[in-house]
């Protein structure tokens, strides 16, 4: 019995049954030797099918890939979550970390998806790594952040994912591939963002640091104001994310409110637990005890 | 809907002269086809392409009936591209998707379902027979396609019942012996 030359080995920690979509094909093929050649509707068909298996396979690669990206993406921002700032050797070393971890994803999972790419137009594959990308953009743009407290322009992430090739001797020129990374994935990987955001202002009053507090609720602000004047005709994904971000933003504040108002009678460590019961009954009178 | 006034008259010169004046109006969407190029920026075609993916489909099916009718063979890939005015790949241009005319030739089967009951009730009994070997072969292609579960597989399920209703139409035909040349060897499909 032959195999489908060169579409053995289908590895990888998947929970989907590849193999049997394998074997399945492997039947086909046989079935298709036995179908009656000559008839030119079967030929055209079977072009067809190749064409049609190929940007199947094309699509099912990529989105294996942005798969490990969004694992490995969400084990960054995880990490970046446990820095904690007033000590500061502590938190380069953790930011290093996290830097050789993103430029990892870069070369090997992005430059694969890239080449993917190559030849083809994006947007019929967008589906199959828009979740990738905007996980590791939300990793990207929180380092940024813990860095420089501000995020960067979709333009150099684009630079980030941009991989040089070089001419190779086939006789390939150099060129350039990229993974898009397309405005509409980038704001929705800041909208992302703004959650983990909330999350950090939160550990910082566990930890006692409420200037950062502050900071964080300032920025959001910044982004809910400009996520707020979208209309979003056409893209669900942004109402949703505009409506989670307001609630992000609201657990903000009330947090710096809390902050404010029993920060001078309650000592830093119990602020945490004040703030915690705050929120989940906000119905219940500020009784601290 | 020029089409739809086969269903009504199905004798071959009528049917002739609807092909004909779709085909008038095939070259009106090759215009509107240009126009529509003309806005999408290159490389950006899968982008915007869900809002006419409808439109094309119709027109991939319209194209391919008339085809049949005229014919009674198959329109190539090729063949319903050039109609609409409409590249065959992308590499060149603003093209024709292969989903949306495999979706085409679907819609196009049952159609031609529909027709083959309504020739009968004509009197044309040789019309279901071509139908009936043209859709088989129609599916035994469509059987060599590994389809995902989208919308293209939803069809090609109903395909079979198209086929199915087509071959009944043969035996209630064949059995009455209402068959033309019923000494030939058996052409109607399995």
């Amino acid at each position: 019995m032959s195999r489908g030359g060169g579409r053995g080995n289908r590895r990888g920690g998947h929970r989907y049954d590849r193999g049997g979509d394998q074997r399945l094909r492997e039947a086909k093929d046989e079935q298709r030797q036995l179908i009656d050649d000559s008839s030119e509707i079967i030929k055209t068909f079977k072009q067809f099918a190749l064409q049609l298996d190929a940007k199947h396979d094309r699509h099912e690669r990529i989105v294996k890939l942005s798969r490990d990206v969004t694992i490995e993406s969400k084990r960054i921002i995880f990490l970046i979550h446990t820095i904690n700032s007033s000590n500061d050797s502590k938190k380069e070393q953790i930011l290093d970390q996290a830097n050789t971890r993103l430029k990892q994803v870069e070369t090997n999972l992005f430059q694969a998806i890239a080449k993917e790419l190559v030849g083809e137009d994006p947007h019929q594959f967008l589906r199959a790594f828009s979740a990738g990308l905007q996980e590791y953009i939300e990793a990207k743009t929180f380092y940024q952040f813990m860095v420089s407290a501000s995020i960067p322009h979709w333009n150099e992430i684009q630079k980030d994912l941009t991989f040089a090739q070089e001419a190779t001797e086939e006789g390939a020129e150099a060129s350039e591939i990229q993974t898009p990374v397309l405005p509409t994935e980038y704001m929705l990987g800041v909208g992302d963002l703004t959650g983990e955001l909330m999350r950090r202002c939160i550990n910082c009053v566990g930890m006692g640091e409420l200037d950062a507090c502050k900071q964080l609720c300032g920025f959001l602000r910044q982004v809910y104001r400009i996520f707020a004047g979208f209309d979003t005709f056409g893209y669900k994904e942004f109402g949703r994310k505009t409506y989670v971000m307001r609630q992000s933003l609201a657990k903000t504040e009330n947090v710096c409110y809390t902050i404010q108002v029993r920060g001078s009678e309650v000592p830093k460590h119990l602020l945490a637990q004040a703030i915690h019961m705050s929120m989940d009954n906000p119905d219940e009178d500020e009784g601290f005890y | 809907m020029i089409m739809q006034n086969v269903h009504q008259n199905p004798a071959q010169d009528e049917v002739l002269k609807c092909c004909n004046s779709s085909r008038a109006n095939f070259a009106t969407c090759k215009t509107h086809y240009a126009q529509l190029a003309a806005l999408v920026p290159v490389n950006q075609f899968y982008h915007f392409n869900d809002m006419w993916r409808f439109a094309t489909q119709k027109l991939a099916f319209l194209v391919s009936l008339t085809f049949f009718l005229e014919t009674g063979k198959l329109a190539s890939f090729e063949e319903v591209a050039e109609s609409l005015g409409l590249k065959p790949e992308r590499e060149k241009g603003f093209h024709l998707d292969l989903e949306d005319y495999l979706t085409g030739l679907l819609q196009m089967a049952s159609e031609l379902a529909r027709f083959a009951t309504n020739s009968v009730t004509s009197g044309n009994y040789d019309r279901p027979i071509e139908i009936s070997k043209f859709v088989s072969e129609l599916n035994a292609g469509f059987r060599l396609l590994n389809l995902k579960n989208d919308s293209l597989r939803k069809k090609f399920d109903a395909l079979k019942y198209d086929v199915k209703k087509i071959e009944e139409i043969v035996y209630d035909v064949s059995i009455r012996g209402l068959r033309p040349a019923a000494g030939n060897a058996d052409q109607a499909g399995n």
